[in-house]
Formats: C-alpha cells, structure tokens, sequence
C-alpha cells in the first residue's frame, strides 16, 4: 500500500517559501496548502516557519489576491479565492495559540486585509477569514476594536447578524476582547446587542462558547447593562402574560390571583428569557460551556446581587448560584491543578481576588472549594519562587478560615497554607505576624487527626529553608515537648509529618541543631524511642533528621551515634540494621546517610564512632549492601567504606 | 428520546408496586400495556436519522430525509467528507487524513493537541508497517519528538511507540499491538469524534445506549417479573414468558 510520503513529497520550508514566490497560481496554491498542513497543530514547525519570514510573505499573497478579488467583483476566478482560503487559513493558524504568530500577522498588515474580506461575495473566502480573524481575537495581542464609531458598530452588527458560523463568533470575540469600559459596555447594550446574542445562545458549540464569553465582558461591573437586559427581559415577560389575560373571559383580578404560579413562571428561571438561558447552559454537555455560562452568571451576580436575590425568591437560584460557584471553583482547580500555563493564565486574568472573595462565603460548601482552587494555583513555583502569596489580602482570609467551624474548610484552608508558606523569600515573616503559626499550632492540638496533620505538614512547608529567626519563632510557639508527643501520635501518618517538621528545623546551620538538645534532649531521645517500632515512610523522615542531626559537631555526633546503639526496651534488633535491610529503597538510603556522617574522617571522633559501629554489627551489615540494587544506596555505601578504608586495615 | 427509557422504569415501578412475589404477564397483557405507550412517529424518524448521519451513512440518509421528511440538521456534504477523512484513516493513509481535517477546518487539529499526536504516531505506525524504517526513524525525530518536549502527558505513548524501531521482528514484539488493525479504527473513530464534536454534534448516535438502556431495564425486570421480552434485538420479537 503507497503511503501518502510518496504522493505527496514532504518539502523543506525554504523550498516551500521559494514555490510560494512562483508566478504560477497552481504552485503557488500548492505551497500554501503544504506549508498549512506542515503547521497545524506543530509549534516547532510554526516556530521554523516564522523565523523564516513565512508569516509576511503568506501575507502579501493575500493582500494582492484580496485586491484582485475586488476588482474581479463578481465571479472571482476559482484559483483567487482558493488562494486567499488557504492564506488566510495559513495565518490563521500562525495565529492559533500562538503569541508570536499573531504578533507575526499583526505585523504584516494581514488584519485590515482579513477584515475586509469579510465582504467578499464568495462565502468560502469570508469564513475561512473570519475564523483567522477569530484565531487573532483569542489572544490578547489583537488589536482593539473601535466599536464606538458608528461606523464600526454598524460593522459589528453586521457580524453578530451574519449567518455564518465563523463570522458571528468572530463578533462575539471582538466584543469579548474589547469591551472593557463601561461606556462601550452602554454604547453595545443601546445598539441592541444583547437581544442578538441571547439568540446565539442557542447556536453551535462554538457560537454558545463565544456568545457567553462576550455576554460577561458586556456585564462586567454594570448593574445598568445588567439591568437593561433584565428590564428588557421582564417586559416581555409582562407582554406575554397579559395577552393571556386579555384572552381569558375572567376578570383580570381573578386570573393574577388564580395564576401567581404562572406569572412567576414568566419572570422566573423557566421562563424561556435570557438569564433562563444562561442557567440552563450550566447543565450543558460540554465542560467549557458549563464552565463559561458559570462565569457569566457570577458576573452578573458580582455586579448586581440584588438583582439575583429578587430573582432568588423564586426558590432554587438561591442555592442554584453558591452551587455553580462551587463547580466553577472545582473546575479551575482541576484546570489548573498541573498545569503551569494555566495557572499563569488564571492569574493575568485577574480574577485571584474574586476567588479570595469566595473564602469568606456564607456555604461552606464554596469555602472548601475555593481553598481547593487556591491550592491549585498556588502550586506555581514561579509565583512562590517571587513571593506573590505572600500578600495579606490572601493569608488574612486563609488564617481566618482555620477557625472556621466545618473541619473540611479547615483542612482545605490547610492545603492552600502548606503551598504559600514554602515562600523563597524572606516573607515567611508576614505569615507569622499575621498570627498564623499560632494558629497552626493550635490546630496541632486538634481532635482530627486530619487536622494535625495538615497542619503539621503546613507547619513543616514553613520550617522548609527557613531563616533562624523565623524556625525560632515557629519553634517556640511548637515547644520541644508537643513535638515529642506528635511524634508519638496514635496517626503514622501524623508522626511522619512532626519528624518530617523536625528534619527541617535541624537542616542548615549548626545553631539550628541545637533545637533537639533543648528541653535535655527531650526530642532528640523521643526521635530514638519512636523508631523502635514505625512504618518506612516514619523510619526516611527519622533517619533523614538523625542525618542531618549527625552533620554537625562531635557532640551532636556522639549523641546520634548513642541513639543508634541503644537497645529497645525488648532487646530486639538496633533498628538502624532493620532499616539498612528494609526493602524499601529510600529507607535503606536514609539509613547509610546516617552512617556516612557518622564515619566522616576528617572528624576527631570519626575513628572511635567506627569502632563502635562495627562492634554493633552494622559496619558488617553495610559491607553485604555493596552491590545493592539502588544506585543510590550503593553510592552512599562506598562512601561509608571508603571512609572506613582510610583507617587503614585494622578495622576490617 | 429519553421518555423512552422513562416510559419502561414508570412500568417497571408499576409492576414492582403490584407484585411482592414475581409476576406473570401475559402476551395480551403486555401488549395491551405496549399500545398504551405513545411514541410519535416524528420522535422515531429522528432517532433513524441521527443513527445514519452519526455513522455516516450518507446515501441511507438521503433517501430516508426523502422518504420521511426528517431533517438531517447538518449539510449532508460534510458527512460525506468525514467519512473520507474516517476512511483513509482506517486505509493507513494518514497524511491525506491531516489533509482532509485541514481542509475541511483547520482548528481541529490546530485545538486539539491529542488528536494530533494520535495522527502522528499513526503515521509512524504505517512507516514502520511498510518496512520504511530510515524513514520513520527520521519522522520520530522530526516530528514526534517534539510533540513530547511540548506536551509531556504524550511521553510515555512516545517511548512505547518509537519502541517499534527497536525490534527486527515488529509483529511479535511486546508494543506489536500497534500494527493491528484496532489501532487504525481507533485512531479512526477518535478523528470521527472530533469532527463531529467541531460540527456540535454529539460523537456517539443515541440508538445503541437505547437499546443498552432497553437491555438493563429488562435485567431489572426479570427479577421481578414474567413477561414477553424481547431476546433478538435484531428481531425485536417479543418471547412469551417462560412459565
């Protein structure tokens, strides 16, 4: 069977640029149909093609094929316009997702050129630019579109009532990408707009999609558009329901009073009217459309709430909005859960406040959501890496909320603050003087043990790379005893998270050592105690703070290795050779750490610690490991034996 | 189409209120209940119609919008295309697939990162099923290797497919199942799916989760009851009860 390679040879995008000057149409329409099929959906060939100049020289192929397509007037001849199809489509495509293409487009002049023929008589030629152009209007480099010139109203109207596809969805994202003042916001309402894309509500996907993107922009912070397309809405409503009086044979008293229910039925959701509409578009079948009509209802509820709460003494809107609020708060979360650029774009969307301001809603319900999708975004090592959740507008609300009286908002409140507190900066001080860390601790204290453990691990997130004054203050607050007793906590899963806390109080300098001497040593003998008997996630953090513990001085040295070699009260084996034979490959490599800090030679008392260590069976214990089948185990264990070996022989 | 389905449960509430132990219905009886039962003609009609134009049958759909008067609701041109685009998938001719999507609308594949990939290792797939192994070594590089530096969820798919070039013998090796022919209708009907959702329409016809509702609620019934059900869905001949 041929395959299509060899039909259709594949061509360098330097030929392919060279065919597109040809003065033969055919070859010329050839290249623009391969450079198109080499680009769609390919960012490395969009990227190639670009750094080559393709995006002007595509263009100048459309403004001259535009220009004598004008000329032509009628029956524009078959190879113009499919010239200018695949052009455009070409552009379109740099356009698509793509900040340097359209950049790239805009640059070359192509716009006017697109837009004008929106005109042309031939309806291939003006849906294939309007769908270019629409691919332009999705980034925010497009250029801004002047509506309030009549002119460029009428324009607009023109589009928004067009029967193709592409063209009214072009409309609608033009209005969706510059309507921005509340005077254009006026100006679209009074042209009659709205009345038209209440009617697009009901078209494709894509023109549902569009329509309601554009209906939010034309709502954003206007009670008096809001109200306009309410007003205008109503009326009808009052319309429809006195025709029915006038043709009922009862007085009109007794029909409103016998048809309350029907009335209301008029103005309320079911009514078949706009903002009907919109909500029904909420239980839609795609994710994007749910997701969109959301964010026009919350626009319209943050610009007029009364409205909604008039609208709400019909029953279900009431708990019909906290509801969908709720969905939309999930959804960003899952949009941007793992994903950088989505978190990046929910951020330059500015609506970071809107979901602070979901923190202290009345549900409970949205509160835990909106944690949720705080912590998604607050993922973005990026934002961390600058600091910008470290800002009171956000933390205020979040230490709030560890008050808060549902036990899952506390927890969800817990997620967000283990993100924000791992802050590179040295910010983690706002957070204290706001007095969270107060809070935390109370919360370590708590009943649940889902709440010890959150907010232990926020507690830990905090200690991570911390400076000294702010783990003295964290550890002050903690108190070396609450520590021993989380560590023995009935919950595995808590006691990880207090040795995990632990290992990073003690991490870096040597004064912060000193922490598990305070108290006699108190901790540092709970840390012992505990690994007697643990799980291998307990035993890595222990072993990772007895290492880090066994980096510093003699002392601290001595008083790790003394923690090794002390029996369990039943006599049972050290559990350092436990964990050294343990089938968990991150517990064995925590373990020889230990060992190779121990042993390090340059230290005074490296060669005595050996001693002891060999006499307790686990020097013998690391020689079995050195063909272990971890790599890092066996790294690490060379290490141990080289450090051995300088002690010369006697040891061995 | 749903009340269908909400007709049978309100029967099988019907029948659970009236019968603690498991009850007999004869064929008069449920037939009597079967007439009982409005379903407009127009409702069926559209039913056929979104079947035909769903899967594609072109030519069925003509003659039946002829026949009843059912309004397809799409330009039967563009089912035409897509059962092109469907078919030369399905043929191992993949770029004249891309082709075909591009020409027909090129933010398909421009939007949906996904699809595009699956086009890309499908025609790797060919190369290396036409022994054409330089050549797909250069296409891994070329074009598939980026897809994965762009879009790390792809990785995993990338390694297991560019494993093909590891082995002599492709059709026994442990990744050999992406030369079978499933691969192509997959890649096929996923290709089908998004033409069909970029056109607003449902991917899958409403008749086949019909019937897998009709299947369930018989199940449903069977505990609870004897009556004529139908076992041939081919036939959809009511059996009488085993009594």
């Amino acid at each position: 069977m041929p395959t299509a390679n060899t039909i259709f040879p594949i061509h360098g995008p330097v030929d392919l640029l060279t065919r597109l000057d040809s003065p033969d149409p055919e070859t010329k329409l050839k290249a623009l149909r391969e450079i198109k099929n080499q680009i769609i959906g390919n960012r490395t060939k969009k990227l190639s093609f670009l750094k080559l100049g393709a995006v002007p020289a595509v263009a100048s192929i459309l403004s001259s094929y535009a220009t004598q397509s004008d000329s032509q007037l009628v029956d524009a001849d078959v190879s113009t316009s499919s010239i200018i199809v695949q052009s455009a489509a070409v552009l379109g495509s740099f356009a698509c997702g793509f900040d340097a293409g359209v950049r790239a487009v805009l640059d070359a002049g192509a716009f006017p050129h697109l837009i004008r023929l929106l005109s042309n008589l031939d309806e291939k030629v003006v849906d294939a630019s309007a769908r270019s152009l629409r691919m332009i209007y999705q980034s925010r480099l497009a250029p801004k579109y002047e509506f309030v010139q009549e002119k460029n109203m009428e324009f607009l109207i023109s589009l928004i009532n067009s029967e193709c596809e592409n063209v009214t969805g072009l409309g609608a994202s033009i209005i969706t990408h510059s309507c921005q003042t509340s005077t254009e916001q006026r100006a679209l309402c009074d042209a009659g707009i709205l009345k038209k894309l209440v009617s697009l509500l009901e078209g494709s996907l894509s023109q549902k999609n569009a329509t309601l993107e554009s209906m939010a922009a034309v709502f954003k912070k206007n009670p008096e558009v809001i109200s306009k397309f309410v007003g205008l809405e109503n009326e009808r409503a009052v319309e429809s329901s006195l025709s029915q009086r006038d043709s009922s044979l009862e007085s009109p008293g007794t029909v409103i009073k016998n048809n309350t229910e029907s009335v209301f039925k008029f103005v309320g959701p079911e009514s078949g009217s706009a903002l009907s509409s919109i909500i029904e578009l909420t239980k839609d079948r795609y994710a994007r459309t749910r997701l969109l009509a959301c964010m026009c209802l919350v626009v319209i509820r943050n610009a007029s709430p009364n409205y909604l709460q008039d609208m709400g003494n019909q029953s279900q809107i009431i708990n019909y909005i906290p509801k969908r609020l709720q969905g939309v708060l999930l959804a960003l979360a899952d949009l941007c859960s793992k994903l950088e650029s989505c978190r990046l774009t929910f951020l330059s969307l500015k609506v970071l406040n809107q979901v602070i301001d979901a923190l202290t809603h009345d549900c409970a319900d949205v509160r835990t959501s909106a944690c949720i999708c705080l912590r998604s975004i607050t993922r973005s090592i990026k934002n961390l890496c600058a600091g910008n959740f470290m800002d009171e507008m956000l933390v205020i609300p979040l230490i709030r909320l560890l008050d808060d009286p549902s036990v899952s908002v506390q927890v969800a409140a817990l997620g967000v603050i283990s993100n924000i507190v791992v802050d590179f900066t040295t910010r983690k001080s706002t957070f204290i003087q706001c007095g969270g860390v107060k809070q935390l601790v109370q919360l370590t204290k708590s009943m649940h043990s889902t709440l010890r453990f959150n907010a232990l691990w926020a507690l830990k997130n905090m200690m991570f790379l911390a400076d000294d004054r702010c783990k003295e203050g964290i550890f002050l607050e903690l108190t070396g005893s609450l520590l021993a007793s989380l560590m023995s906590d009935p919950e595995p899963c808590v006691q990880e998270q207090a040795l995990a806390l632990v290992r990073n109080l003690v991490d870096g300098c040597i004064k912060s050592i000193e922490y598990v001497f305070a108290e006699d040593g108190t901790l540092l003998d709970a840390v012992g105690r505990q690994l007697h008997n643990v799980s291998d996630e307990v035993g890595i953090q222990g072993m990772y703070l007895l290492g880090n513990v066994a980096s510093g001085n003699e002392l601290h040295k001595e008083a790790v290795l003394q923690q090794l070699l002390a029996q369990a009260d039943n006599g049972a084996q050290s559990f350092v050779i436990k964990f050294l034979q343990s089938s968990d490959s991150r517990l064995r490599t925590a373990a020889v750490w230990v060992i190779v800090n121990l042993t390090f030679p340059s230290c005074p008392g490296a060669f005595g610690r050996l001693v002891q260590l060999k006499n307790a069976g686990i020097i013998s214990q690391i020689r079995n490991m050195v063909n272990d089948s971890c790599l890092d185990v066996k790294l690490r264990v060379r290490t141990v034996i080289t450090q051995s070996m300088t002690f010369g022989d006697g040891l061995t | 189409m749903m009340s269908l389905f909400w007709i049978v449960i309100r029967q099988l509430e019907e029948i659970e209120a009236m019968a603690a132990s498991k009850k007999v219905i004869t064929r008069e009886e449920w037939e009597r209940k079967l007439n009982d039962v409005k379903i407009r003609k127009e409702d069926m009609n559209r039913l056929v119609m979104n079947f035909l134009v769903t899967e594609g049958y072109v030519d069925a759909a003509e003659k039946f919008q002829m026949e009843s008067g059912t309004d397809p609701g799409i330009d039967l041109a563009t089912i035409t295309d897509r059962m092109a685009v469907k078919k030369a998938v399905q043929c191992g001719n993949v770029e004249d697939a891309i082709e075909k999507v591009n020409d027909l609308n090129p933010e398909i594949l421009d939007t949906n990162p996904q699809l595009f990939f699956h086009l890309q290792q499908q025609r790797f797939i060919e190369l290396i099923r036409n022994g054409k192994v330089e050549e797909a070594l250069e296409f891994a590089q070329e074009e598939l290797a980026p897809r994965g530096e762009e879009n790390q969820s792809f990785l995993e798919e990338l390694e297991r497919t560019v494993a093909l070039l590891a082995f002599e013998d492709v059709s026994n090796c442990p990744v050999g199942g992406l030369l079978d022919i499933s691969q192509r209708l997959k890649t096929a009907s996923e290709v089908n799916a998004a033409i069909l959702t970029s056109q607003s329409r449902e991917k899958d016809p409403k008749l086949p989760n019909l019937l897998k509702m009709l299947l369930w609620a018989q199940n449903q019934l069977d505990e609870r009851a004897a009556y004529p059900r139908i076992k041939d869905l081919s036939t959809a001949m009511l059996e009488d009860p085993a009594i």
